[in-house]
């Protein structure tokens, strides 16, 4: 490699920025950026206005201490995920520096375990050795050409499995195979973590995290983090539905509720139509434990959390959900960078 | 000291950034323009206005400006409306006068750019 730093050059007193990049090994030089240093040794890397603030030549400092300055502007996960601005990056001392699209790895998962949530969403338990943080989610692949993204619902921890909440799609490219075909002690392909809705609150900081659907799934992994980590500050969580007899985990969440007094869990309904024939103790149960409510999510939410000024906001679930949601917590008074969102893009 | 510098730099423009963007949001002379499912990338773009207009570093010519409005059919009424917005964010955050001046001075010359003439 031409590009090897040879010391030959360098003033020997002085601590040399060498980089790490792609199997390559680059000496930057006096004042020289991260980003024209990449640029000048034939790495080419997107960028813009070379000043901070588009944001395009965005990388990952996997080794090395990142600068307050190569990350000015950025939001707390991306900090907290050692991305850096390129062009305002001068290190000066050894860095590994990747690409985002790289900054993920790829591995192999072992099936533990499948139950059925509710009639549509199945609990699948993977054991894989995989770094992320809890919310966050992967791409799950089933050979070689077919692969879906998963939220976690699972804590690192604590837990030592992987989990996602997998909504059975009928007709579906992949959920069939998920909850049909595969067995426990399978494996399947695992690609990630991805995504930057996670815990990144302030200790003392209101929560209000909001999903529908599965989106309970990274919420469930965000809410347990912030707990584990002594978050002391209230925290409500609320999960929306179209009807009631699609949420799952009332009983566990309405347990958490009762263990930790700064949790508070609302299940909001448009219908409720959970119809009990035998009703067993177990089943009056789970009913008296989970409050469930009829009425409009987005109601629900603008009048009982009418101010979010100083909330860290967490949403998750579909689209045209999160989009509505973030919008309304905006406007109700959430600073952008602390509203935290995974959108679940639906394939058709 | 600069504009940028003397209304308080970069801390300056995060402190501004979510007020006017909710001003616009809501302003329905001009919401239909900033309006989008991609919130954060709009946010961002506003960040970049406002550092523009309070005189601070930004990497903004006349042409990035053309290129960028020239589909809105946007009128001196939408040039107010934002101009307007961003008064009362700037009267919300107690910049002094002087100051708020020297901002619509800057937003005026590059008024031509936005509207395309």
């Amino acid at each position: 490699m031409s590009n090897k730093a040879t010391g030959s050059n360098s003033v020997a007193d002085k601590p040399q920025a060498l980089v790490t990049f792609e199997n390559d090994t680059i000496a930057l030089a006096e004042g020289e950026s991260l980003l024209d240093g990449l640029t000048r040794t034939g790495h080419g890397i997107p960028s813009g206005c070379r000043v901070g603030v588009c944001q395009a030549c965005m990388v990952v400092m996997s080794k090395g201490e990142p600068s307050s300055v190569c990350q000015k502007g950025l939001s707390a996960p991306q900090k907290a995920l050692s991305y850096v601005l390129s062009c305002q990056c001068k290190p000066d001392r050894p860095v590994t520096i990747s690409r985002l699209s790289a900054a993920s790895q790829q591995t192999q998962g072992r099936i533990l375990a499948k139950d059925w949530l509710n009639e549509n969403v199945l609990r699948l338990r993977v054991k894989a050795d995989l770094n992320y943080r809890a919310g966050q989610y992967v791409t799950l692949w089933q050979g070689e050409e077919l692969a879906r993204s998963y939220s976690l619902a699972s804590v690192p921890s604590e837990d030592d499995f992987l989990e996602f909440h997998i909504k059975h799609v009928p007709g579906g490219a992949c959920s069939p195979a998920l909850c049909n075909e595969l067995q426990a002690g399978d494996t399947i392909g695992i690609q990630g973590p991805l995504g930057q809705c996670f815990y990144t609150a302030r200790p003392d900081q209101p929560l209000l995290l909001v999903g529908v659907g599965v989106g309970l799934a990274p919420l469930m992994g965000i809410l347990k983090d912030a707990l584990y980590k002594g978050h002391s500050g209230p925290i409500a969580l609320i999960v929306g539905a179209a009807k009631a007899s699609s949420f799952y985990l009332q009983q566990a969440l309405g347990d958490l509720a009762k263990n930790y007094e700064q949790l508070t869990v609302q299940f909001i309904a448009q219908s409720v139509d959970r119809v009990i024939d035998q009703p067993t103790e177990e089943s009056i149960d789970q009913l008296n434990s989970s409050t469930v409510l009829e009425g409009d999510l987005y109601n629900f939410c603008r009048n009982n959390y009418p101010d979010l000024k100083d909330y860290k906001v967490f949403l998750c679930g579909a689209e045209s959900f999160v989009t509505k949601m973030r919008k309304q917590c905006f406007l109700s008074g959430a600073g952008m960078s602390d509203i935290s969102a995974d959108a679940f893009i639906s394939f058709q | 000291m600069s504009l940028f510098e003397d209304i308080g730099g970069e801390a300056a423009v995060d402190a501004a950034v979510d007020i006017f963007y909710r001003k616009v949001l809501a302003d329905d002379r001009v919401s239909e323009f900033f309006d989008t499912t991609d919130m954060e990338a709009q946010h961002a773009k506003q960040k970049a206005f406002l550092t523009m207009a309070f005189g601070g570093p930004n990497a903004y010519s006349g042409k990035d400006l053309r290129e960028a409005h020239k589909t809105m059919s946007l009128d001196d009424g939408h040039f107010d409306a934002v101009a307007e917005d961003l008064v009362a964010t700037l009267e919300e955050l107690s910049v002094p006068q002087e100051n708020i001046d020297q901002i619509l001075s800057i937003l005026g010359s590059v008024k031509d750019d936005v509207l395309n003439r």
